[in-house]
């Protein structure tokens, strides 16, 4: 067998995995511009419309298909990521901050901190669900949902963070303490400007785990909808191109957000880039 | 994957700082406390439950064995639990054999550094659309009047459309191999990605061939790659409700739909019971895998 040959044939293997990766995703998008509300999710396409799109926001006369309830929990889905986003940050860069000096103990920290992503929904979810129960606590999407989103998220800011204070130039830090100036200043004027591509994607993992998770949210947050919530409620009935439509236009929004986080990443690096030029000269 | 090492390093990396030792603990606490309270008193709280006595609508904290013995000698739950095992096993075979081939190319065949990060990223990009969303788009490929029935129709390689691609246990093992198949592409890719290439050109210039190669090099080094891959499809996997429930029409019902269930029918004590014998074949499933390969010395 020449290695040629097989390389051949791996790359065709790889086009094909791809296909396979992407066919249902590029089937649903082109479904989503089926007709309405007469036109099902299926092939052929009786015409090309944006219908079920004006569907999504109401924009279309009443028929017997309802509308997704996504106004509001698009309010609710956004509003726990960004709290999410926010603590679990906070958590994360303050605990790798902390295994950046040895300490008794850490290895059980570590373990404890990952496990958070690593147990499944399900199980975190019903356990909390069961704290709720006894201790008489209602659970809602901004308390008992919340709490378990920033036990999922936490630990991949943290992952992140560890690793980009491995990679950190202590005597910077100590440069800055042996002149006088106080940790706390210390932190925000040289720590944090070279952690701060870290924090970024902390921020994104957070963000986007958070906006999308569901099975914590469906066991902890009572009767309140999320996006994905919304969604699930759909498995049990009849699917149309409705819910199609919306998951094109949730993966545009997660692109414009990759986007953002891409020229925030780019202002950073250049910004990096100005003042070591400044330096030099 | 590389997540040991880093603690290690950052464990033996001591930084000459100047703060006093308990400005750790204050960093550390708020974290610590955070996952006590809201994993692992939870989880605790699972097991407990498991042995409270279930009446018809709720819960009482009177300690009995009776929701594990309804568990043990019902076929419902037993079937739970082993359709649980099977689809596990078959997704993880599965992940496997679709993935280590593209992994094998993306990892080792691709020898520019720039098209192997498109690669990668290719596969990455179908989780920037929601999970749910991933599962659902099953349903108009696979259904009766679904995109490959279509396709197979029209080339006349079937007369009528296959049924069983849809609503069955088939299309379940489909939607989970494509929504978890990367997970098992990335490990494998990171560590072929490090094999010294110069190993497999001494083996070829000794006249070796690639068959022999593959068996004797490339695979044993990508071990630990397969096996920090099987870890993560495993805990998704056992861990799965969604893609049942979407794909199988109800026909398929693991021990993660049993739980959702219960908790609909406010059977508390028989949902904790499911989710400590979920745990418990989760905690088995990765110690395992760990024992196969010890990764602290591999990575």
């Amino acid at each position: 067998m020449n290695a040629s040959g097989m390389k051949l044939s791996l790359g065709a293997y790889t086009a094909l995995f791809l296909v396979f990766l992407y066919g249902p995703l590029v089937v649903l998008a082109i479904l989503s511009f089926q007709t309405g509300p007469e036109g099902g999710p299926q092939f052929p396409i009786i015409e090309w419309s944006t219908y079920w799109y004006k569907h999504l926001f109401g924009l279309t006369p009443p028929s017997r298909i309802a509308p997704l309830p996504i106004e509001q929990a698009l309010v609710r889905s956004l509003g726990l990521a960004v709290m999410t986003m926010i603590v679990s940050t906070v958590l994360g860069v303050t605990a790798a901050q902390a295994f950046r000096r040895k300490f008794r103990g850490s290895g059980v920290v570590f373990y404890l901190i990952v496990l958070g992503m690593m147990v499944p929904g399900v199980l975190v979810g019903l356990g909390m669900a069961l704290v709720a129960k006894t201790l008489g606590i209602d659970r809602h999407w901004w308390s008992t949902a919340f709490v378990l989103h920033v036990v999922y998220t936490f630990p991949f800011a943290f992952l992140v963070m560890l690793a980009i204070f491995n990679r950190f130039d202590p005597s910077m830090e100590e440069a800055s303490w042996s002149l006088g100036v106080t940790p706390a200043r210390t932190f925000r004027k040289v720590t944090f400007p070279l952690i701060f591509p870290g924090v970024l994607s902390a921020m994104l993992f957070a963000f986007t785990l958070s906006y999308d998770e569901f099975s914590r949210t469906l066991f902890a947050s009572g009767r309140d909808l999320t996006l994905p919530l919304a969604i699930y409620g759909t498995f049990s009935v009849e699917v149309h191109p409705n819910v199609f439509a919306f998951g094109v236009l949730t993966t545009l929004f997660s692109f414009a957000l990759l986007g953002t986080y891409a020229a925030l990443m780019m202002l950073s690096v250049r910004r990096a880039k100005r003042i070591a030029i400044q330096e030099e000269a | 994957m590389s997540m040991m090492a880093v603690a290690e390093q950052t464990e033996t990396e001591t930084v000459a700082e100047k703060k006093s030792p308990g400005k750790a603990l204050w960093l550390l606490a708020p974290g610590v406390i955070w996952m006590s309270l809201f994993l692992v008193l939870p989880m605790l709280m699972m097991v407990y439950v498991s042995f409270w006595t279930q009446t018809t609508f709720t819960i009482e904290p009177t300690l009995t064995l009776k929701s594990w013995v309804t568990f043990f000698t019902s076929d419902t739950y037993l079937g739970a639990l082993w359709t649980t095992v099977r689809i596990w096993l078959i997704v993880l075979v599965a992940t496997v054999l679709v993935g280590y081939p593209a992994a094998l190319f993306v990892g080792l065949f691709v020898k520019n550094k720039a098209l192997q990060t498109v690669l990668l990223v290719l596969c990455v990009i179908p989780f920037w659309t929601s999970f749910l969303i991933r599962v659902l788009a099953w349903r108009p490929m696979l259904g009766k009047e679904g995109a490959i029935n279509m396709i197979l129709m029209n080339l006349g390689i079937t007369d009528a459309p296959i049924e069983v691609l849809l609503f069955s246990e088939l299309s379940v093992i489909i939607g989970m191999t494509q929504i978890y198949c990367v997970f098992m592409v990335g490990p494998i890719a990171f560590m072929l990605g490090r094999i010294d290439t110069s190993i497999i050109e001494a083996a070829q210039d000794l006249g070796a061939g690639f068959w022999r190669i593959f068996r004797t090099i490339i695979l044993p080094l990508s071990m630990p790659g397969v096996v920090v891959g099987a870890i993560f499809v495993s805990v998704m996997v056992l861990g799965e409700f969604a893609t049942s429930a979407a794909l199988s029409g109800r026909k398929v019902n693991l021990l993660g739909n049993i739980i959702v269930t219960q908790v609909g029918s406010l059977k508390w004590a028989f949902a904790a019971v499911a989710g400590v014998v979920l745990t418990i074949l989760m905690g088995a499933v990765v110690a395992a895998l760990l024992r196969v390969v010890d990764l602290r010395k591999e990575l």
